[in-house]
């Protein structure tokens, strides 16, 4: 073990104090869905509840207004699952067949491809928003959970297939080559062997995806209709709906709500987290 | 058992590529070992993925038993290849890599467990069933690989560069091994190595190539002794022929070629009457290193042998010779002593040229002159 | 027929995704240039309208506000996140204990939403309630902060949560980046007898120049195409004195019925962005095929 020298106190107080930095808004956003109102207002950002109340954990997901209506975030929280769960699904499988005819498969083209692809992911989404409303508009998919699945595919694509591509790139030709002799085909090369033994970047793929998708608030607040808003949408209405007092205590339940299941999936899976990051970080 | 012709073959990747193989023509019989040996990068392992059916023919044919497999799929070939990298698939045992193929080819379950067992033996790793490669050593990864190609029973082995990921003595013993599994089972094995004890050692027949071209294709003993050119005399051989430079003259004792050492002295090795029609030009002379050697009472007085005095450079003793070199032409030649006799670095010693199983090269052309 | 059916998989397998990138990115690239140069409103317009949009962008003072505004967020956001990074980065690299739970901590805010770091940042500057509060209820009564509702401030808040955001993002790729470098090169330079923070300046954070760059790259792609921070934490306010590019396109595309103008902001972004990509790109490609 290392002495504690002077040296080694000051980098660990830099460390704990950027640690207590980043920590903070968490907490004051905790405490704050604790407190009533009034207590809110006597007290301050990390004063503690008076007393802990569970009021405005159950009006944000129950009752709270969003625009219109005032029933909480429950509908939104579910529509984003039922936009997510797909579309992050999809675009993996997709990505993961992508990936490996770009790596294994290749043929003419197939290079140009990819770097259109991969030029693709540095576009702001703003160049795409206006025709691609107008294409939902036109296939009937404008303010459907569908449209956004579709848009959240098609634009997720691009990360999905960088990730396998790269994956599958440093598996060896000589195994598909061995596979090929062995006498299996396509698809049997892809089920039995490329697939089994990408579980650690399907790991990273699925994470990365339902992070963005679930976080995406651009292509929700443009594609989405009033029952197919994700739950980003719902709480920048809930948060800015002038009607009465200002809660809060609402606010911020709601706000946790809307970041539990990215927390949850950053605890409980940080490494592949963090992997993802690095790799599609052209996203940004 | 199958043969294998491989008649006018031409590869090359893209349109307006270099020729990457170029005008390729090798018959290969039933039963027979033969290596592909050639420098890094010089279409070995394209002709073998061609052979597979793992590679487009740009033109020329492939035969196996005579019948053109240019268009045939490669799991219709009924060929099996060993990889260097062994490529064993990482998600299943060693029992699963055997059966993969097998299965594929929709065989029973008793079939094919009697197929692994019979591998397993046959290369001893019964133990090693169940574990995943990842668990493997080397050399067992090896093994298994082998274990792959061997449970299909298939035409034509292909072995590219099998051995080179292995340590110097597991190597030798996996040699042995194929040369005995050959010698059991006697089928047609193409085999790539860039290690010349390898191929002289294993092949029935040796092919030389090198920029994609094929140079020479012979036994062991032809590639070794009668080289078509001064790259194929060089390439095989360690240490490496020696070349050197002289310009021939016609003196009184016959046809002479004379040369310099590192003192500025001239002198004379003694060149055979056929090659008269180089007089007063120059030519390579090409020279073993086992065949300059201590002074040998009973060659000395043959023909075409002479003695120089020269001093001995670095001598590096191997064990069963010891590698002098001497400087001629103001290059280092390599002399191949016997140990056990007195030479230390710096003295001058009388080497003894046998040159009647030297070869010669137009400096041109660089080509065998005959 | 089954071999046919093969060789032709790959390329059927990849064609539907060569549809999609071609038509929704190239070819919807391509249908907003066209449209920034019509007089498209409330719906799409096929008069040509020349550069005319592109003009009125350029007299348009809110878009000059969010085109200053972004330079500033940008450049502050950038500066900061990668100097905060790098620190945070070279702190954790000497031997801390506990150092993946302090990772994990430095990190978490990049799971959150923008939205959520909006909501939260926008209670925490509340000028009532929020910091000004709280240092008041600490002993510290003269402190003001009222930046959320300051014309001139109020991009700065930006600042503060998108740095809070991504910081810990940029701090992972140097803390990777490393971890990448040879420790022999260190340890040689130690037996040279150069001082560990000589050790860094001159050697280590060189070696790191790839990191940096694309570290530039990645934070100013974020801060170009921000939409839901500036949203969630001042929906542009006040007034317009906050506004972002990307905001003010969804604003006059998507509820004022400006879509030629809209598509117009959509172009100048995307030139942003190549701006900053191309030069890197290319420096990239001269570099591999040296
Ligand atoms: N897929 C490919 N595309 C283009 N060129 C290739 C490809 N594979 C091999 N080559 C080129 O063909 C030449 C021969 O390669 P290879 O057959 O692998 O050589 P060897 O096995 O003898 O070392 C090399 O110059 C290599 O660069
Ligand atoms: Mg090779």
């Amino acid at each position: 073990m290392t002495k504690f020298s002077p040296g080694r106190i000051f980098i660990y107080s830099i460390l704990v104090l950027f640690c207590a930095i980043y920590l903070m808004p968490l907490l004051v956003m905790l405490l704050t869905s604790f407190k009533s109102l009034p207590d809110i207002r006597g007290g301050n950002l990390l004063s503690l509840p008076e007393v802990w109340v569970f009021d405005a954990w159950f009006k944000a997901w129950g009752t709270a207004c969003t625009g219109v209506t005032c029933e909480g975030v429950k509908g939104y929280f579910w529509n984003s699952f039922k936009m997510a769960v797909p579309a992050v699904f999809i675009s993996t499988l997709i990505g993961a067949l992508n990936g490996y005819v770009i790596a294994h498969w290749r043929f003419k083209g197939s290079n140009l491809f990819f770097a259109l692809m991969l030029f693709g992911c540095f576009i702001p989404f703003q160049v795409i928003l206006l025709p691609m409303a107008a294409t939902l508009g036109k296939f009937g998919l404008a303010n459907t959970t569908t449209g956004l699945v579709f848009v959240h595919v098609v634009y997720g694509l691009v990360f999905t297939t960088l990730f396998f591509r790269n994956f599958y790139v440093s598996v060896p030709g000589e195994l598909v080559k061995a596979a090929k002799l062995d006498g299996a085909g396509f698809f049997t090369i892809f089920f039995k062997i490329m697939l089994p033994i990408s579980k650690p970047i399907i790991m990273v793929c699925i994470i990365w995806q339902f992070t963005q998708i679930w976080n995406d608030f651009l292509f929700g607040v443009v594609y989405s209709g009033s029952d197919s808003q994700p739950i980003t949408v719902a709480l920048n209405n809930l948060v800015n709906t002038s009607t009465g007092v200002k809660e809060y205590n609402v606010d911020m339940a709601a706000a946790i709500i809307a970041a539990l299941p990215t927390l949850f999936v950053y605890v409980v899976a940080g490494k592949y987290f963090v992997r993802g990051l690095t790799a599609g970080s052209v996203k940004g | 058992m199958a043969t294998l012709d491989i008649k006018q073959l031409y590869k090359r990747y893209g349109k307006s590529a270099p020729n990457t193989l170029e005008d390729i023509n090798i018959s290969i019989n039933a039963g027979e070992f033969l290596i592909l040996v050639g420098p890094s990068g010089c279409g070995k392992s394209t002709l073998m993925n061609m052979i597979a059916g793992l590679e487009e023919i740009t033109s020329g044919d492939i035969c196996i038993d005579g019948k053109v497999v240019n268009d045939v799929d490669p799991k219709d070939r009924d060929i099996a290849m060993v990889f260097q990298s062994y490529a064993l698939y990482p998600n299943m045992t060693v029992r699963g890599n055997i059966e993969f193929a097998l299965k594929i080819q929709k065989m029973d379950k008793d079939a094919r467990e009697t197929e692994i067992t019979r591998v397993a033996q046959l290369l001893q790793i019964e133990h090693l069933l169940d574990r995943k490669p990842s668990q493997l050593s080397g050399g067992q990864q090896q093994r298994v690989s082998m274990g792959r190609a061997l449970a299909r029973q298939p035409k034509i082995y292909l072995f590219d560069e099998p051995l080179s990921n292995l340590d110097a003595k597991l190597r030798v013993e996996m040699r042995h091994e194929i040369k005995k599994l050959h010698q059991r089972l006697g089928t047609t094995i193409v085999y790539v190595t860039h290690d010349q004890i390898e191929a002289m050692t294993l092949a029935d027949r040796i092919a030389v190539m090198k920029d994609g071209q094929l140079l020479q294709l012979g036994s062991p003993s032809e590639i070794y002794n009668d080289p078509a050119d001064m790259f194929v005399a060089g390439f095989m051989g360690s240490p490496a022929m020696n070349f050197l430079h002289c310009s021939v003259e016609q003196s009184e004792h016959g046809l002479m070629g004379s040369l310099v050492c590192d003192q500025q002295q001239q002198h004379q090795i003694p060149l055979p009457e056929h090659l008269g029609k180089y007089a007063g030009k120059s030519l390579v002379v090409g020279i073993r290193p086992e065949q300059i050697t201590h002074v040998n009472p009973y060659k000395k007085d043959k023909p075409l042998v002479t003695t120089l005095n020269l001093k001995l450079g670095v001598l590096e003793p191997t064990g069963p010779d010891t590698i002098a070199l001497v400087t001629l032409n103001g290059k280092e030649i390599s002399c191949r002593l016997d140990p056990d006799k007195p030479a230390t670095m710096g003295e001058n010693l009388n080497l003894m040229f046998d040159l009647s199983s030297a070869v010669y090269f137009d400096p041109n052309n660089e080509q065998r002159i005959r | 027929m089954f071999n046919t059916l093969q060789k032709w998989l790959p390329k059927i397998i990849l064609s539907p995704s060569i549809f999609l990138v071609t038509v929704c990115i190239y070819g919807y690239v391509a249908w907003t240039g066209y449209l920034s140069l019509t007089h498209s409103r409330f719906l799409p317009n096929f008069k040509w309208a020349g550069l005319l949009q592109y003009n009125k962008l350029m007299e348009n003072d809110r878009w000059v506000t969010s085109c200053i505004n972004l330079l500033i967020f940008g450049v502050l956001f950038i500066i900061i996140s990668i100097i905060l990074g790098t620190l945070l980065a070279i702190l954790l690299d000497q031997n801390i204990r506990q150092e993946g739970a302090i990772r994990t901590i430095y990190l978490y805010p990049m799971a959150l939403s923008f939205i959520v770091t909006g909501t939260a940042w926008k209670w925490i500057l509340n000028p009532g309630l929020g910091l000004e509060k709280m240092m008041h209820d600490w002993g510290w009564t003269s402190f003001e902060f009222n930046w959320l509702v300051s014309n001139d401030m109020s991009v700065y808040t930006l600042v503060i949560a998108a740095v809070w955001q991504s910081s810990g993002f940029v701090m992972a790729m140097f803390l990777a980046g490393l971890r990448g470098i040879d420790s022999s090169i260190v340890k040689a330079a130690q037996i040279d007898g150069a001082s560990m923070p000589t050790i860094y300046w001159k050697i280590i954070l060189p070696c790191l120049r790839p990191v940096f760059f694309s570290a530039v790259i990645i934070t100013s792609h974020i801060a170009i195409k921000s939409f839901d921070l500036v949203t969630a934490l001042t929906s542009g306010g006040p007034g317009y004195s906050s506004d972002l590019p990307a905001l003010f396109m969804y604003t006059h595309a998507f509820t004022r019925g400006q879509m030629g103008l809209g598509a117009a902001s959509a172009m100048m972004m995307l030139a942003g962005v190549l701006a900053i990509l191309v030069p890197y790109l290319y420096s990239e490609l001269r570099n591999r095929e040296q």
